[in-house]
């Protein structure tokens, strides 16, 4: 049983000096504090947009100072117009996107009519996908249909995603794929 | 002037923003679970879920009502827990707040009775025997935050302030919800600082909804009633 982070347990009989400006005007004299110290108290604050959906919450992340940087905490941003401090479950748990021991740090590349994945290099993985691409999609283009218009297209490469980008990666992604000639252009979050 | 909490379950959409804000914060550990048809998950609080939101089907006049209950400990303002626990150092009140707070100490007693104790159904002790159950954000009350869940909620089901302003506010939303929901109602406003309004049976939302004369995990045994009896008198002589 994890209670380690619960530090307030342990330092409950810190005297009330350090917390006597947290303005809400508690006299804190006669009682021991409770809860002096916060696991964000010394924690470095950086907002951000929460990637997952197209409401935009604004959410402030924050990281250790102490050397590492890692994440101790991410929740709504109360100063934020859309969401005034507000999350939903999804953005409840971004902390997860990083500090979470099942996250992918390596490509991950399935062979076709294998049953496993196996870890590979970026190196490889990169210009393998570019290798693919450009293989497939020029056995494929079409300058004209059958009805003599011209349309430069391939219909054997389809791209779904990514409801994670922000506006300019938007952007660039759609330049690419319709620059290949996609025209099967979706995105998951309407799947 | 101690804190409150209003839960208002008209509002509640069961989006569970509420219960993750609670893990996150408390940085405790995900549970596997199995799907067991409905979205209640986990299906009970746990030594690592203070927090959840229980869900109930049910018919009332005709219409499926989909039921959500924000269950969470009530941190009662005479704690049963806190007069049953003989070692002081396990469970205590922080008279500032209001939260009831159990520390490491609560691997001493014994879980069951302290769980039978509680009108709620709230305490769960984990594998070392440390008893865990939400801790009202307690550090976050005295640094001028809000409690995490309270924090994340989006509808505004969930209110945070201390408790007379809590309690008016109570009462004018009861008004409100009456309009709509005749039944509606406050749960043991009186006697808790985590107060439910509910707009049919609370029976229907948790067999804990309002407190209960706890027939624990196969009945009350015999010494723990005899504890509850004694237990004022067993405190003041551990003390003395």
């Amino acid at each position: 049983m994890k209670l380690n982070r619960r530090d307030f347990m342990k330092i409950s009989g810190v005297t009330a000096a350090g917390i006597a400006v947290s303005g809400l005007g508690f006299d804190l004299k006669p009682v021991k504090a409770h809860a002096g110290l916060l696991k964000t108290q010394y924690a470095k604050e950086t907002t951000t947009i929460c990637c997952y959906c197209a409401v935009g919450c604004g959410a402030i992340v924050h990281t250790s100072r102490r050397g590492d940087g890692r994440v101790i905490n991410i929740e709504g941003d109360p100063d934020h117009v859309i969401n005034r401090g507000s999350l939903c479950s999804k953005g409840s748990s971004l902390k997860q996107l990083v500090e979470n021991d099942r996250r992918l740090t390596e490509p991950m590349y399935r062979a076709p009519f294998s049953d496993k994945w196996e870890k590979v290099s970026w190196e490889w993985a990169l210009s393998t996908i570019a290798q693919r691409v450009k293989k497939t999609r020029d056995n494929s283009f079409e300058k004209i249909n059958a009805a003599r218009q011209v349309v430069n297209r391939t219909t054997r490469i389809a791209s779904i995603g990514s409801a994670a980008m922000d506006n300019e990666e938007c952007w660039i992604y759609q330049a690419l794929m319709r620059s290949l000639g996609l025209v099967y252009i979706e995105h998951q979050a309407r799947i | 002037m101690t804190k409150a909490i209003l839960i208002d379950t008209t509002l509640c959409t069961a989006c569970r923003a509420c219960q993750v804000a609670c893990k996150q914060w408390h940085d405790l550990p995900a549970e596997k679970t199995t799907n067991l048809g409905s979205f209640q998950n986990p299906q009970d609080l746990s030594d690592r879920t203070y927090k959840l939101v229980r869900m109930t089907e049910t018919v009332i006049d005709n219409r499926l009502q989909w039921l959500f209950f924000p269950d969470q400990c009530r941190h009662c303002l005479d704690a049963p827990c806190l007069s049953m626990a003989v070692d002081k150092s396990a469970i205590y009140r922080d008279d500032m707040t209001g939260a009831i707070l159990y520390t490491q100490n609560t691997r001493h007693l014994d879980p069951e009775e302290i769980n039978v104790s509680c009108p709620y159904d709230i305490p769960r002790a984990g594998s070392d025997g440390t008893i865990a159950k939400c801790d009202f954000c307690n550090d976050r009350i005295h640094n001028g935050l809000k409690p995490a869940c309270v924090t994340a909620c989006p509808t505004g089901a969930m209110q945070f302030g201390d408790r007379e302003d809590i309690l008016s506010m109570a009462d004018d939303r009861l008004k409100r919800v009456r309009k709509k929901f005749p039944g509606a109602r406050l749960l043991n406003p009186d006697e808790v600082s985590v107060i439910y309004l509910v707009a049919f049976d609370p029976s229907l939302y948790s067999d804990y909804a309002v407190a209960q004369a706890h027939q624990g995990r196969g009945g009350i045994s015999r010494s723990v009633a005899v504890r509850k009896m004694m237990g004022p008198i067993a405190r003041m002589m551990h003390i003395g």
